[in-house]
């Protein structure tokens, strides 16, 4: 059916490049956009993802910098900025002037690191003690170029509905909230156990759906799916083991509502009380906000953000902005990027969006520890504050080259199956062995 | 397009002669003799060097990519030769979407060419307004399929989609449409037959306009019903149109891509967690731009072709013993019709005693 429609395109797009190409012969001899004049009138395009936070501060950087012209593309989640990314960099062509990278995703960039700029060149030594060490390591290929400027981390708290935990009789003020919960010394077991206490007594969902909550167990791991010196290691991984049985478990008591991820019915499952908790890093907040009120809530919905999380310190995520070297305007491009993730920017970055700030000064500027429109959606909690302390002792953990499929494509379905009730946890765990060797091992 | 160059060149030949036995030709007129003989292939070139570039070239391409252990982000690797054909052929996820591929199409293009034919039926007959019909039948072709399939996507949610609200309002339990097998595939069938019914229906409502008025109205005299007529008179009427019908929705069929792709847009395994309903064309794409296996996707890519290939062929032959048959049923019918009025009747002795009055004047 499509092929008629092609047919259709492909009569079009003849006439086009005919046309096309007769024009492009009497344009020939154009003049190479990349001198060196820096009052040149540049345009630098940015890919984005998710929400950065960055829409404001391109207008600043514009007004700033007469000469530029920013035209931002933002992509809506990690996984699709991938794909985005992948093809134009298997294609040789369309990157962006500023491409922004994910952490899930680095070790595939590391593969071509050679193809992004080397930020050494534009300066990138003078001001590399900005980041946090493992940041700034993380973005570092073998041969030591430093390819991409740290934006935000993802240091992971809880995030919890404040209304549905007075309704179930938990404790609701976040301090209060965050000991009942252990404190520092929070495990999973414990949140397990008052998620089935929740659930026995409203009969509802205690989070949205397992992906996230293994997410977060995975990721807080000294070692994820490899060792630290890159060997796969998930069959026979005690600890992955050991967790995957406590999710399968809760998932079978009731405590995962099955929402869509990214979807979670365009944010109508934030306000009607479908669960009350959330996993949230950093850049996780400005999600929820957005969600709650596309659901046609608001602060009052009750969501607050409470200093613990379950396991320990875990870090989920967080960018980095890169220079391809396709990119005609390699000087402007990083002059951008560095721009972008400086301590002021970074600071409006995490007050528009609540990206946490990947630069020691921004961490504590008063910008990041003080109230902005995020806290009071919050319930005033004191974001910058919380994850601060939630980023202590954070470790960068290793990812291989075949991390994002893994996660995905690996457990994205065992998660799928536990949370549908359509198998159970060892069932589901040997799925996803089959899926490991069917899309890992045997490739 | 042969058949057009055949006629042409057939022309080309009758003109030639007149100029060809002669020795001093002015410029002219050899310029005259060179367009005549070579300005055809000049007209029809860009058709084919658009193809070769963007058909033949990427074809060949894709069959030397799918010999090499060719990696999305770091290029070509070594040659395996067929391997990776071996490999994708034993897979068991590449059989999955060949299965949900032929299921999906099943379920779209049955149900769609039987709507499409009483559709275009009903089209046919004396209605007000003709033309708002028609416009109102090929509405949905014009929405672009993104924006068809966001839709349909919200409304099969499975939480919060119009449907499922439905089906509780009426206590009826709600359907998994994005988690079971033959409901995302019906889901899906949905969004392509809402998409391509009323493009089909109006190709076969050109057809059934073509179908002679006569038929009807001795068939009416004789007794025939509606019915009746329908089924004797029109569906064999347009028997060729309905194999065209049917060859483009198999190939097109046999390619769904968008609406299995965009239906759970935040899947991370594209085509539903478990690949519920990942079609083949889905599924090298995966391989392609999640699993970085190029090679092997190109392999996936010229399996497809030639799949179809082999149907579209099975369609062709099909098609053309049935209009064979045709012609030949025609042929005895005339042969049988004209020894019948072997004898001049009477008006056709009048036809030819009024010719030469008409050369009077």
């Amino acid at each position: 059916m499509k092929s008629r429609a092609l047919r259709r395109v492909a009569f079009v797009a003849a006439t086009a490049s005919t046309a096309a190409l007769v024009l492009a012969g009497c344009a020939g001899g154009g003049g190479d956009s990349s001198s060196g004049d820096s009052n040149e009138k540049v345009t630098l395009t940015v890919t984005t993802f998710g929400t950065m936070g960055f829409d404001k501060l391109y207008t600043q950087y514009e007004k700033e910098h007469p000469n530029v012209t920013i035209k931002a593309t933002n992509i809506d989640t990690g996984d699709n900025a991938l794909t985005d990314w992948q093809t134009k960099q298997a294609a040789g062509s369309g990157l962006p002037d500023v491409q922004a990278v994910e952490e899930g995703w680095l070790s595939k960039v590391m593969q071509v690191s050679s193809s992004f700029v080397d930020l050494r060149d534009y300066g990138a030594d003078k001001i590399k003690d900005r980041w946090v060490p493992w940041k700034l390591k993380q973005a570092t290929d073998k041969d030591g170029r430093i390819i991409g400027y740290g934006t935000d981390i993802g240091p992971e708290g809880l995030c919890y509905n404040s209304k549905l935990f007075a309704a179930a009789g938990l404790p609701t003020d976040r301090a209060a909230v965050a000991e009942y919960f252990g404190g520092a010394n929070a495990t999973w077991d414990k949140f397990f156990e008052i998620g089935k206490q929740y659930h026995d007594k409203t009969g509802k969902a205690w989070y949205d759906q397992s992906g996230f909550v293994w997410n977060s167990m995975v990721n807080q791991l000294p070692e994820g799916y490899y060792t630290s010196d890159g060997k796969l290691n998930v069959k026979d991984n005690a600890d992955l083991k050991a967790r995957w049985a406590l999710l399968a478990q809760g998932a079978a008591d009731g405590l995962s509502s099955n929402q869509t991820q990214w979807d979670w019915g365009k944010g109508k499952a934030f306000t009607d009380g479908s669960f009350a908790t959330f996993v949230c890093p950093g850049w996780m907040l400005g999600v929820v906000k957005g969600q709650v009120e596309a659901g046609g809530g608001s602060s009052a919905t009750g969501w607050d953000f409470a200093d613990v999380f379950p396991g320990g310190a875990a870090n989920w995520g967080g960018s980095f902005l890169t220079v391809p070297t396709t990119s005609q305007h390699k000087k402007q491009a990083a002059a951008l990027a560095q721009w972008l993730t400086d301590q002021k920017s970074q600071v409006a970055a995490f007050q528009a969006a609540g990206t946490f700030p990947s630069t020691t000064a921004a961490q504590a500027d008063p910008g990041v520890t003080g109230p902005s429109d995020l806290t009071k959606f919050f319930n005033d909690a004191p974001l910058g504050e919380i994850l601060a302390k939630r980023a202590v002792g954070v470790v960068a953990q290793y990812k291989g080259p075949d991390d994002s499929v893994i996660q995905s494509q690996v457990f994205g379905p065992a998660v799928k199956s536990i949370d549908g009730g359509k198998a159970n946890g060892q069932q589901a765990w040997d799925q996803a062995m089959k899926l490991l060797d069917q899309l890992v091992v045997n490739k | 397009m042969t058949s057009m160059l055949e006629r042409s060149s057939g022309r080309r030949q009758d003109a030639a002669p007149p100029g060809a036995g002669r020795a001093g030709l002015t410029f002219r007129q050899r310029l005259s003799r060179w367009d005549v003989r070579y300005s055809p292939y000049a007209y029809v070139a860009p058709f084919f060097l658009l193809f070769g570039l963007v058909g033949l070239f990427p074809l060949g391409y894709t069959f030397v990519v799918s010999l090499n252990n060719w990696n999305l982000l770091t290029g070509p690797g070594e040659w395996v030769g067929f391997k990776n054909y071996a490999v994708e052929l034993a897979d068991p996820l590449f059989w999955n979407s060949v299965f949900n591929t032929f299921s999906i199409f099943l379920l779209s293009a049955i149900p769609q060419l039987i709507a499409a034919i009483v559709i275009a039926a009903v089209l046919d007959q004396n209605l007000r307004a003709k033309t708002f019909w028609r416009i109102s039948v090929i509405l949905p072709y014009v929405v672009t399929p993104v924006a068809v399939t966001l839709i349909f996507s919200s409304m099969f949610n499975e939480k919060y989609g119009l449907i499922n609200n439905l089906l509780e309002s009426f206590h009826l339990p709600g359907v998994l449409w994005k988690t079971d097998v033959l409901p995302s595939h019906l889901a899906i069938a949905t969004m392509v037959n809402w998409r391509w019914t009323g493009y089909n229906a109006l190709i076969l409502l050109a057809a059934m306009q073509a179908v002679p008025k006569e038929l009807h109205e001795s068939a009416a005299i004789d007794g025939a019903g509606a019915v009746r007529r329908f089924f004797s008179i029109t569906v064999p009427g347009i028997r060729p149109t309905i194999i065209f019908v049917i060859i483009t929705a198999t190939i097109g069929g046999l390619q769904i891509f968008t609406e299995p792709k965009l239906f759970d847009a935040a899947s991370a395994t594209p085509g539903g967690a478990q690949r519920q309903y990942q079609t083949t064309v889905l599924y090298l794409w995966d391989l392609a731009f999640n699993r970085e296996s190029f090679g092997k996707a190109s392999a996936v890519a010229w399996i497809l072709f030639l799949i179809i290939v082999v149907i579209g062929l099975l369609n062709f032959l099909l098609s053309r013993s049935i209009a064979g048959a045709e012609t030949r049923v025609s042929r005895r019918r005339t042969r049988r019709r004209l020894a019948t009025i072997g004898a001049p009747s009477p008006a056709t002795g009048a036809a030819i005693a009024a010719a030469p009055e008409e050369t009077h004047r």
